[in-house]
């Protein structure tokens, strides 16, 4: 698996990345997903995630790269047909 | 102003495999220069069967010279050899159902100096879908023929003879020497590059200096595309002779092997941390 920006939290990463390659290719991919069944894990890794990035002082920039986005995938991101 | 680089390709792999091998493409042996890959946002929406996924990956990048010799060191925050990290947000979006994967990749910080948004557009065939619509409307079986993997007895490719197409494009555009739109955050860098263009880049005209850094730019997109396709195809190999494991495996070796060059790396810079 790939590693993480902050060590600290690979440990809770990797579980997360595992719970969601079963859920993304046992439930996802076959259309049968009705949650997600990793989100209580991702929260976990967000939160360790989410102090790391504010340590790093690159909270603000993913920010303001999401928001000016929003326009943007408006355009970019809508189903082609 | 704007530079432009486009491809297209086919992948001899099911969609599904191919949106899968998006997400774990990272390491792979020829992204050994890719230092981190954090998800920073999911959203699965169940009504429409579409996956929302918002990512950050750190990069090891190397500054071509010619930037070097253009931009004074103070605005590149990188060593005097030009080893510095970029950090990339990648959005992406999995429509299941439909067979589309839509991906959005750009740079976070230099935006003014560069800007380089990737796209990349998956689509499973269009007859393929069509079939596979009929399948989903209730013929039985198509769990079993989209469940071309299973985790438990280690995830296999079947090679059916389906396919995937894929076009990718690069946009590149620079706005330095520009008074662009100040950001919050980057109001400060805005300034000072403006100050820094009246001294050091007073001999160059604005256009001139953003079409060299964007053509820069452009040509390194030429040599990386290349790369980042077989980068794909390595881990969509490993997924078809080994499946999940195998590709699990192969990534902890290239791990392995990007630790080893960071490692190579700051004993050659001397303790000159790069961050």
């Amino acid at each position: 698996m790939s590693a993480s920006l902050a060590s600290e939290c690979n440990e809770v990463k990797e579980k997360y990345d595992n719970c969601f390659l079963r859920w993304y290719s046992e439930s996802f991919l076959r259309g049968t997903a009705t949650t997600d069944e990793c989100k209580p894990l991702f929260d976990q890794y967000e939160k360790c995630l989410k102090k790391a990035l504010k340590d790093r002082g690159i909270d603000n920039m993913i920010k303001e790269a999401r928001d000016d986005n929003m326009e943007n995938d408006a355009e970019h991101m809508k189903p082609r047909r | 102003m704007v530079k432009f680089y486009s491809s297209s390709d086919t992948y001899n792999y099911p969609f599904s495999a191919v949106t899968l091998a998006y997400f774990l493409r990272y390491p792979n042996p020829y992204s050994t220069h890719v230092l981190s890959t954090d998800t920073i946002a999911r959203h699965f929406d169940p009504v429409t069967q579409r996956l929302t996924t918002v990512r950050l990956h750190l990069k090891r990048s190397k500054l071509p010279s010619a930037v070097l010799r253009i931009l004074p060191k103070s605005l590149l925050g990188a060593s005097a050899t030009g080893d510095t990290q970029a950090y990339i947000l990648e959005k992406s979006i999995v429509d299941v159902k439909e067979g589309w994967m839509d991906t959005e990749s750009q740079n976070l910080e230099w935006t003014g100096v560069l800007s380089v948004v990737e796209r990349q557009s998956f689509r499973r065939p269009v007859t393929q879908a069509e079939e596979d619509l009929k399948m989903f409307q209730g013929m039985e079986g198509a769990a079993r023929r989209h469940g071309f993997i299973t985790f438990a007895s280690g995830a296999q490719v079947e090679d059916n003879g389906e396919t995937t197409d894929v076009t990718s494009t690069v946009t590149l555009h620079s706005h330095i020497g520009e008074k662009w739109k100040k950001r919050k955050a980057a109001g400060g860098v805005a300034d000072e590059e403006h100050k820094e263009k009246t001294g050091f880049f007073k001999s160059w005209t604005t256009g001139s200096l953003q079409s060299s850094i964007e053509l820069i730019g452009l040509k390194r997109a030429r040599r990386s595309q290349p790369n980042a396709k077989e980068g794909m195809k390595v881990v969509l190999e490993r997924m078809r002779e080994g499946g999940l494991v195998a590709v699990l495996e192969g990534m902890r070796r290239d791990r392995e092997t990007i630790v080893g060059h960071s490692t190579a790396l700051k004993k050659r810079s001397n303790g000159d941390d790069v961050d």
